[in-house]
């Protein structure tokens, strides 16, 4: 064996056990430190839940530290590379094209069709420049129950297949009852045209990838027939609020750390994210099969966060999952502001939580026990963290009832007891150091490689973003911690904390919406703060980064929702990403389709809802209806459905429920009702929508 | 259901609706006749004039049965019905509904230039062999892969119940079923 091939081998199977070394030796270390100095004459109760709750913060800490770290060694001693991405021609036509397709498969869920289409239109522009369209197909697997968001799909479809002409390459079907969700929606694909493919890549709504990037996962998986599913990391873009573009300057400067670290002791057996993966589908359909847990919800019923479990699966089969941390071209859209941030926190903490359930499941890999754990613990951290800082407090109290403690009159430097000095700053240090040295080392980095330091700014504006940025998100953090908190709680109680549907478009908070949101917050702060100055004053000043995110909570969510902020920081060359520098041509081409002219502009007004008036319209009708399975007609059947007219006659559309739309639309007799009856209404509307689909 | 149905017995008790006879009505109806063809695409005044009176002739007849019911309402049935009854006849179809559905959303959405003149009897071309060609294929072949719910076996389970079951056994204590 060669020295190189050696020591391929050694770091193979070497890399994991030296990644959980350090993270373990770094929380022991700490451990250390902190019961020496809190176990002042023995270790009391509260000190000892202080110690259980710290080690496993810092191990929470520590692994996410050392994933950056070692993200950041494998970046900078890695040869020179050209782009993230950018594979080059010859390598993307190497291939073997037109021997199997490969679908690019999109679930949908009463998102914006306009942005759907949009998206998988720029990404079929991009393959048709690398010459492998016709190794590509397209399926909109749609889960929608709003009416109008159905039909408007349709319309879309119908328009954007008949521009890409024959064969037919793109394919769309509204799934009648969605079992399972997202899940259940790509098993129902498996089910009915999985033998068509022997890939397919999962995008989520508002994905986007570039055409190289594309090909390029293809030829990857052709290289290891071992390789299950490969998962390229997306990069937040396309949002222009303050608190979007500092996420994106974060997840596109930070991420790639990270995204490095845990490929080096992932390695084969890495987690699916969701999206932007490409699945070798066989092996999906053989082993992703996902069962109902036993037990109700929030711990039973079906798999929510499914992404998890399917690699789990996948690893348990033995198949390998990689994730692809080289490659880039891979995007996705991100909340815009702090409270449609925290509404996506609510949708997935629970099925991050079912996942507890998973950890000590029978056949799992040890990693995919850790990636359930770790899934867990993205959630399960902010209720530890509070918890922690109530111990905290009451120890200090206790503390402040018994001795000196850390404050003397109006010096803001602690005073620690003579012997302990060194440990609590030490610890204080260590835990500062592990949540803030990533970004100074993504700062290195860039100082590394001066081309890349300009697509961010340059490293003066970079270095700048990033200390505003890591300002900001000490506010932040204490309010995201309370928003978990109370997800985690609710989930825990069964009970609903009552978050509507998530925004994903640019939009701004209102003073209205954030004191709805972040009034309790205040309060919080407000009343914490006051007992804690009254009670223990010097822990109030240890306490003040924390109240302060609170206290600032309702100006800080309004102000950093602002596009106007986030545009001028962008004219100032803060937060600025590769995105926004030299924006790739697939997100240009995603602005150019979003800016052509609207379709569904056409046909609507504002007199009515979409799908009323859209079956008034026989294009739109005819279309849906040929969309339609026929069935078998039963008397009790049209009666219901005549009956359901009627009342939308009668009543008008707010008195029928989503439910009794969706019956409506979905049976061709309840389709023909409605557009007869529609047309033979006393009162016909002015003017009638002509449009043609 | 809604109030909406359930308190439609009032309407029972209402007046029958105006008589086909009155020459309002008839009016009205061939008014509604004419803007339901112009919606289906049918513009040209020759191709109205002549597909509107056979519109009509099916809604006199429906009346000489007694089955008119709604006037309006059966003037647009008796549109579609024309339009489905010609497509079948045009391809030829027999009894195959997904066709007729396939044919008449090629025709309603534009893409066969021409054939509201056909329908209404002014050309000879035939349009059949250009309304097969428009598919309407929202989804390819089936090509199906089985895709079972693979167990997870998880740990701890129930796992009170089955010792205190286990326990119970242990002392010949048998536990009731229901």
């Amino acid at each position: 064996m060669s020295l190189q091939g050696f020591s391929a081998v050694v770091a193979r199977h070497f890399q994991r056990p030296i990644y959980f070394i350090l993270v373990l030796l770094t929380t022991l270390f700490t451990l250390s430190l902190l019961s020496a100095a809190i176990q002042d004459g023995g270790l009391s109760t509260l000190e000892l839940v202080l110690l259980i709750l710290y080690t496993i913060l810092m191990l929470w800490i520590s692994a996410s530290f050392w994933t950056a770290a070692i993200g950041f060694l494998v970046l900078a001693f890695q040869s020179r590379r050209a782009e993230p991405v950018a594979p080059s021609p010859e390598r993307v036509s190497s291939g073997r094209p037109g021997t199997f397709k490969t679908a690019l498969v999109m679930p949908v869920y009463n998102e914006d069709p306009e942005r759907v289409f949009a998206g998988l239109r720029a990404m079929v522009d991009a393959l048709t420049e690398t010459g492998r369209l016709d190794d590509f197909e397209l399926f909109i697997l749609s889960d929608t129950r709003e009416p109008d968001i159905w039909l408007q799909e349709e319309l879309l479809w119908r328009r954007w297949s008949e521009e890409l002409g024959e064969p037919a390459r793109l394919f769309y079907r509204n799934r009648v009852e969605n079992i399972a969700r997202k899940s259940g929606n790509l098993a129902d694909f498996c089910r009915e045209w999985g033998g068509r493919y022997r890939y397919m890549i999962v995008l989520d709504a508002d994905s986007l990838m570039s055409g190289e990037t594309l090909v390029e996962m293809v030829r990857r998986m052709e290289a290891d027939a071992r390789l299950a599913l490969l998962q390229v990391p997306p990069v937040p873009v396309n949002r222009s609020s303050f608190f979007a573009r500092m996420l994106q300057f974060a997840g596109s400067l930070y991420g790639r750390l990270f995204v490095a670290g845990l490929a080096f002791w992932q390695q084969d057996t890495a987690n699916f994210w969701g999206h932007n993966a490409i699945i070798r589908v066989r092996p999906f359909a053989d082993h992703c099969g996902l069962p109902r847990l036993p037990g109700r919800e929030p711990f039973g019923g079906d798999i929510l966060s499914h992404d998890f479990v399917e690699a789990a699966l996948l690893a348990r089969a033995g198949w390998r999952v990689r994730l692809a941390y080289d490659l880039g071209g891979s995007y996705e859209e991100i909340p815009p502001t702090l409270i449609d941030y925290a509404k996506r926190d609510r949708r997935w903490c629970q099925g991050n939580l079912q996942h507890a359930r998973l950890i000590l499941a029978r056949g799992f890999k040890p990693l995919s026990r850790l990636h359930f754990a770790m899934g867990v613990m993205s959630y399960a951290a902010s209720p530890l963290w509070l918890l922690f800082l109530i111990a905290t407090g009451v120890e200090a109290y206790f503390k402040s009832l018994q001795q000196p403690v850390y404050f003397f009159g109006y010096s803001v430097v602690p005073i620690w007891p003579e012997s302990y000095v060194v440990e609590m700053t030490t610890v204080l240090w260590v835990t500062l150091i592990l949540l803030f040295l990533p970004k100074i080392l993504a700062l290195v980095l860039l100082a590394l490689d001066r081309d890349e330091a300009q697509r961010f700014g340059g490293l003066l504006k970079a270095s700048l973003s990033v200390l505003i940025e890591s300002l900001l998100s000490v506010l932040l953090a204490p309010v995201l911690m309370l928003f978990q908190s109370k997800f985690v709680a609710a989930i825990l109680l069964r009970t609903s904390v009552g978050w509507p549907a998530q925004q994903r478009g640019d939009h701004q908070t209102g003073w209205l919406e954030a004191i709805g949101a972040h009034g309790v917050h205040t309060l919080i702060a407000v009343a914490v703060g006051a007992v804690a100055y009254m009670q223990v004053p010097d822990f109030f000043w240890w306490f003040t980064p924390v109240l302060a995110g609170l206290l600032l909570s309702i100006p800080v969510s309004i102000f950093t929702s602002r596009t106007s902020l986030g545009q001028r920081a962008k004219r100032a060359g803060l937060f600025l990403t590769p995105s926004e520098t030299e924006e790739p041509p697939v997100l240009r081409r995603l602005e150019e389709r979003l800016a052509e002219p609207s379709l569904l502009g056409e046909l609507s007004t504002d007199r009515r809802a979409f799908w009323t008036q859209a079956m008034m319209n026989p294009g739109v009708y005819a279309l849906h209806d040929a969309l339609l399975h026929d069935e078998p007609q039963t008397r009790r059947r049209r009666h219901i459905l005549e009956g359901l007219v009627l009342q939308l006659q009668d009543e008008g559309e707010d008195s029928l429920s989503l439910r009794e739309k969706r019956a409506l639309l979905s049976h061709r007799e309840g389709l023909y009702l409605l557009h007869t009856r529609l047309w033979a209404a006393s009162a016909l509307e002015k003017p009638l929508p002509l449009a043609k689909p | 259901m809604g109030a909406g149905v359930s308190d439609r017995l009032d309407a029972l008790d209402a007046p029958v609706p105006a008589a086909w006879s009155v020459t309002d009505d008839r009016a009205a109806v061939e008014q509604r006749v004419r803007r339901y063809l112009n919606a289906l695409g049918v513009h040209d005044p020759r191709e109205i004039e002549g597909l509107t009176p056979q519109v009509l002739e099916r809604v006199e007849f429906r009346a000489t049965l007694g089955q008119l019911g709604e006037p309006l309402e059966v003037a647009i049935e008796e549109t579609h019905r024309l339009l489905d009854r010609w497509l079948v006849t045009e391809l030829g179809l027999e009894a195959e509904p997904d066709q007729i559905s396939s044919a008449r959303a090629a025709v309603l959405g534009g893409h066969l230039p021409g054939w509201t003149r056909r329908w209404a009897g002014l050309s000879e071309v035939s349009l059949a062999e250009s309304m097969r060609r428009v598919h309407f294929q929202a989804v390819p072949e089936r090509a199906p892969l089985t895709m079972d719910p693979n167990p997870i076996q998880l740990c701890c389970h129930r796992l009170v119940p089955r010792l205190l079951a286990r326990i119970g056994r242990g002392l010949g204590i048998r536990r009731r079923r229901a």
